[in-house]
């Protein structure tokens, strides 16, 4: 068996960033990708605009990662490639994969783990999409891979429900590729993708948006011919007398992600119900101590620099975790009992000897921190991460946030016991759009027992 | 006067473009870049586009391009058919052009992945 | 059976528009009517079990056209000529296990459907329980054949290497004082209808077996002969497993027109060439009345009732461990159970079906409507249970009788035919029971004409390729390195590799269609709906069939997946050259 520091499940940008600064740390390193090419969904992602805010350039997916993986390959850190990890467990601390590749059942062992397994798109049985099953019903995401990867086109005439980014994205270029979209439809009254997407992919095209508009229902026995769409009302149901048939030959769906957490739940990792990702302190550590989350399984970003910042943060606390893990002694499990997870821990012996108890933090000094979870209101969508490790003084932390609506003039405040200790003026707060802030810890002098709280303020008037 | 979202960053302001005596007037715009990007998209509006190239090569049959510059917005059309022209027959990478100054626009049109070179 | 107060009884309910005779052993009820409900209800008041005639419905929808059978475009003569023994029309579970129970003999066995793959219709949408047959009283075919059936599950699905759970079935009761009727039906079933193991269960063993169930139960009724198994995956191994023994399947291949001469089928038409079979085998769902009518032996109608299904994450799978249901008081009109949970045999939870009469024998869309009926019902079964975690849904459509029983036997008119039709719910459980009998009919037919030999080959056990993520490590270990593309897993959801999908191309019922392969190996069956795998399985499907990939389909006829190559469009100038 071979036995690593640091194991990274993921070779997107979110893995191959925690991968390079966990080795800048000087640990040893494994990354697991399931796929035969290292670069995640940038593979695929070949239009521009990814970049800006790390490397000041608006670059394509590919050439984005392929700058990670540049630096991957020049720091000589070892990666399986087409290979699946089928099962986790955690035992004396070390986390114990199996993983099946071309050459047979692999086993591997590390003292930390990264998962960074990305996310999946929403399918159009999860939007309660009726009717026939034909052919010509797909994810943007799946479009995007026979256009950009396979060279081959699904659609001829076609209609997008949902406006998310991949959605936009792919209006652009079925259109580029000679498709005729005849229009977006959003059941939500405002877009879910960035504006630069809508204006861009779009306006561009002249393709319509149709906002608080869905699809109810699909036609055609072989090949699609038709879908159904309708307005709807303030409670998103369709409107009888709005309904229409519009004929088209493909139906593309980009209503959602969801993040990948298949891995961190057959391990009992907690996750939080808003961001789909694990509940993760601030160095995104999961509830299951050695565990760390990043990237668009912690939660969806909007950015892709933003996956990477947290792959980094991960992947660097890991990293710590691993050297710091070999002097801590043996302490109860904190693993959420009772939530349900049957496929949770497997434990040999009495507990798990790197769990921690309830209250404590990911530090890694040894000192005995504070966890204090961050409360959110209805303001906000989730703040990431969900839980502070206070106490070690002087520490930077990465938060990102999303606005639960539009606030064209607002204030983002931390409070703690109902003092603020920080706030934030924002214009033009968007929910498609995510806000990062990172601050020094020492903000939040806090007790134990001591509320966190978060939220977003409307200035009067706006 | 013209609406337009401001695409410059992530704000989106709202703005209003206007030609008063050959000025063009913008409001709405929270910085001097919005400005400068209504004005633009006014006068010569530009863009970037991303597209694929045919190779032939089975374990790539396309590979990703974009221009290297943006060009007009009105001549993306008229790019996109030299893109579909294009046949890539040598191993190439990011970076490397495979058409130069498409069209006379001053815009390479170049390869954005070294996919090719990972075999 | 009494004609005149029929036509009275119909005559107060519909005037004139609905007249009933008895004609060539036959209840015949014509006229036309509006609602296609009022054609269902005025057949069903005609139906006279005691006669030994069927009702056979002549009533007209006003105002539609009926749906004409949906036949495959494909014109060939492959089939031109051929002269079978025994020609099975319908790949349903009903025809598959029959081809597989002949091929025990020396016999030309062909089979027929006009579907791309095996199981599209009513086997490849139904909820895979194995019934125990504990709603059924003595009497019925449906009866004798699911005690049977059900008894054979174990041994048939070990021989064709399919899963079956024999999970139990729990029918909840949240009312004591039902208790003493409730008990009074499980000793009549026990000891009278002969399901031997069926009993009563305690509230407090119930919530130890299955915890999630709804606390308000009192009590339960207990099937511990129930079970599951994949519907489709049975029917396949079964057709597989008659393919190997022998027997020859065509698919997309619709049965046109017979030629029937002094009660004789001559030949059958297709659209892949005229057969002249020495008997045919009535297997076709939905289409018995027509297949039985182009006979010259139409003595029964089908009326079709829809059902929809969904299908939930697997991470909701331990909400129910068996098969559950609630049993309430409200009268049951709609010829089943009302739909349960079912913990399937890929450990998903399947949550339905409804019933709903329906004209249209092929109409598969589903409906938001049945689904949120069927929850909330549902709810009351198992609290916990959320449309949240459906990842898919599908309807099918039940090929019912009006008397709501088989038909097994030979023609009335026509000798050289036997009729397996009528076939509803349990008929996934009575399958293998009922292909005995019918093989049993089919060879001393054919044995007036000279002497049936048995086949020598004959071998019941399924040659199954290997499902690598129910193997120990070890095991699958070994396959991988004998064959390293059981190592590259191509569908994450379901941990499905490339040697299973490869396995299922070279099967013996090949299908290189996106379902034919989800349908034997699951590709596309997980959470992700397909949504990462399917670019790579059109891709596979393609390489092994040596065909662009514009050319794979989805499914049958028309659904390929691609349109075109993306520069193919232009055709502008020469290709520029670097």
């Amino acid at each position: 068996m071979k036995e690593y520091d640091v194991i990274i499940i993921g070779g997107g940008p979110a893995g191959l960033a925690a991968a390079i600064s966990a080795d800048k740390q000087g640990a040893k390193v494994l990354l697991i990708e399931r796929e035969a090419r290292l670069g995640g969904i940038l593979k695929q992602c070949i239009h521009d605009g990814f970049g800006l805010v790390r490397f000041g350039e608006k670059l394509s997916g590919p050439e984005y990662v392929e700058r990670f993986i540049h630096e991957f390959r020049e720091r000589k850190i070892e990666s399986e490639l087409l290979t699946f990890v089928t099962e986790m467990k955690k035992a004396d601390g070390s986390f114990m994969l199996t993983a099946v590749n071309r050459q047979g059942v692999q086993e591997y062992m590390a003292k930390a783990l990264v998962l960074a397994t990305g996310c999946r798109e929403r399918t159009a049985k999860q939007v309660q999409i009726h009717g026939t099953r034909p052919a010509g019903v797909m994810t943007a995401g799946t479009a995007q891979h026979f256009v950009n990867l396979q060279g081959k086109m699904p659609a001829g005439r076609c209609v997008i429900l949902g406006s998310g980014d991949i959605g936009l994205i792919m209006a652009r270029r079925l259109t580029l590729e000679g498709a005729r979209v005849l229009g977006v439809y959003e059941v939500k009254p405002e877009p879910s993708g960035l504006t630069r997407n809508i204006v861009q992919c779009l306006d561009d095209y002249q393709i319509p948006l149709h906002l608080s508009h869905t699809v109810t229902r699909v036609f055609g026995e072989g090949q699609l011919t038709a879908v159904e769409v309708a307005e709807v009302d303030e409670h998103m149901r369709p409107i009888e007398s709005t309904k229409k048939k519009v004929a088209c030959d493909s139906l593309i769906l980009s209503v959602g992600l969801i993040p990948e957490n298949e891995m961190a739940e057959k391990l009992g990792i907690r996750l939080d119900g808003h961001t789909k990702g694990p509940f993760c302190d601030n160095h995104f550590m999961t509830e299951i101590t050695g565990t760390f989350s990043c990237g668009n399984a912690l939660h969806v970003n909007d950015l892709v620099d933003y996956v990477s910042e947290s792959g980094e943060l991960a992947g660097a606390a890991a990293a710590k975790y691993a050297f710091d893990a070999v002097g801590v002694g043996s302490e109860a499990r904190i693993k959420s009992e009772g939530n349900g997870s049957e496929t949770g821990l497997k434990v040999e012996g009495n507990g798990d000897k790197f769990g921690k108890k309830a209250g404590e933090c990911s530090g890694g000094s040894g000192r005995k921190n504070a966890e204090l979870e961050i409360e959110v209101n209805s303001s906000l969508q989730y703040i990431v991460p969900q839980k502070l490790c206070l106490g070690s003084g002087e520490e930077m932390a990465v938060f990102y946030f999303r606005s639960r609506e539009s606030v064209a003039k607002g204030t983002f405040v931390f409070t703690v016991d109902g003092k603020e200790v920080f706030t934030k003026k924002y214009r033009n707060l968007k929910p498609p759009e995510m806000e990062r802030l990172e601050l020094n810890l020492s903000l939040f002098q806090a007790a134990p027992g001591s509320r966190i709280e978060a939220a977003v303020r409307k200035e009067a008037g706006a | 006067m013209k609406e337009l979202t401001c695409i410059v960053c992530p704000n989106g302001c709202r703005l209003e473009v206007e030609e008063k005596d050959g000025e063009w007037i913008v409001s709405g715009n929270q910085c001097k870049r919005g400005e400068q990007f209504a004005i633009e998209e006014m006068t010569h509006p530009m863009r970037t586009i991303c597209s694929t190239v045919r190779t032939v090569f089975p374990e790539a049959p396309v590979l990703p391009v974009r221009v290297s510059v943006e060009i007009p917005k009105e001549r993306i059309f008229d790019v996109m058919q030299e893109i579909n022209k294009v046949m890539v027959r040598e191993i190439c990478g990011t970076g490397d052009p495979v058409i130069k100054n498409v069209l006379g626009l001053g815009a390479d049109v170049i390869v954005t992945s070294s996919i090719l070179k990972e075999e | 059976m009494n004609v005149k107060s029929l036509q009275k009884k119909l005559g107060r309910r519909y005037g004139s528009a609905v007249s009933v005779r008895v004609a060539e052993g036959c209840i015949v009820v014509s006229g036309h009517l509006k609602r296609w409900e009022d054609i269902v209800t005025a057949c069903s008041m005609c139906v006279d079990k005691k006669s030994g005639m069927h009702v056979v419905n002549d009533i007209l929808l006003e105002g539609e056209k009926p749906a004409s059978v949906r036949l495959p475009s494909l014109q060939d003569h492959a089939l031109e000529g051929s002269r079978p023994d025994v020609l099975i029309i319908g790949g349903g579970i009903s025809g598959v296990s029959i081809a597989r129970e002949l091929s025990k003999w020396k016999l030309d066995i062909l089979l027929v459907d006009k579907e791309a793959d095996l199981a599209v219709q009513a086997s490849g949408r139904n909820d895979g329980e194995v019934h125990p047959g504990v709603d059924l009283n003595k009497g019925s075919l449906k009866q004798h054949y699911v005690l049977l059936g059900n008894k054979m599950y174990d041994r048939v699905c070990e021989e064709l290497s399919v899963p079956f759970e024999r999970c139990g079935q729990y029918v909840g009761f949240t009312d004591w004082w039902m208790y003493p009727a409730v008990w009074a039906y499980a000793w009549q079933r026990k000891h009278i209808c002969k399901v031997t193991d069926t009993r009563m269960m305690s509230r407090k063993e119930l919530a130890k077996r299955e915890p999630n169930l709804n606390p308000a139960f009192k009590f339960a009724m207990f099937n511990p002969s129930a079970g599951c198994v994949c519907p489709y995956g049975l029917t396949i191994a079964y057709g597989e497993n008659a393919v190997e023994n022998g027997a020859r399947i065509s698919l997309n291949t619709g049965v046109l027109e017979m030629e029937v001469k002094e009660g004789k089928i001559c030949s059958v038409q297709t659209n892949r060439g005229t057969i002249y079979p020495r008997i045919v085998i009535n297997a076709a769902g939905v289409f018995a009345e027509d297949i039985a009518r182009m006979a010259g032996d139409r003595f029964y109608s089908i009326h079709p009732r829809r059902g929809t299904n969904s299908i939930l994450d697997k991470k909701a799978g331990p909400l129910v461990m068996g098969i559950a249901s609630i049993k309430t008081l409200k009268k049951n009109t709609s010829h089943t159970k009302g739909g349960g949970i079912l913990h399937t045999v890929h450990d998903n939870l399947l949550v339905g079906p409804n019933a709903v009469e329906t004209p249209e024998k092929e109409n598969y869309a589903t409906h938001r409507s049945s689904i949120d009926a069927v929850f909330a019902k549902q709810k009351m079964t198992a609290e916990a249970l959320s449309e949240r975690d459906i990842i898919t849904y599908f309807t099918g459509v039940r090929a019912a009788t009006y008397e709501e029983d088989f038909i097994v036997e030979k023609g009335r008119k026509t000798r050289n035919l036997i009729h397996c039709g009528g076939i509803q719910s349990p008929g996934l459980t009575t399958a293998p029971a009922v292909a005995l009998d019918i093989e049993k009919m089919a060879v001393e037919e054919l044995k007036k004409e000279g002497a049936v030999e048995p086949n020598p080959a004959f071998n019941p056990v399924r040659k199954a390729p290997p499902v690598l993520n129910r193997l120990s490590n070890e095991e699958r270990n070994r396959l991988i390195r004998e064959n390293p593309d059981y190592g590259e897993i191509v569908c994450r959801c379901e941990e499905i590799s490339r040697g299973e999908i490869l396995d299922a191309l070279k099967s013996p019922i090949c299908v290189p269609t996106i379902d034919g392969i989800k349908k034997r190996v699951r590709p596309g069956m997980g959470r992700c709906q397909g949504g990462f795998c399917m670019p790579l399985v059109t891709k596979i499907i393609s390489e092994f069939l040596e065909i662009p990939e514009e050319q794979v389909r989805k499914a049958g006829e028309g659904t390929e997946i691609l349109l075109r190559d993306t520069k193919e469009i232009r055709k502008t100038g020469e290709a520029a050259e670097i």
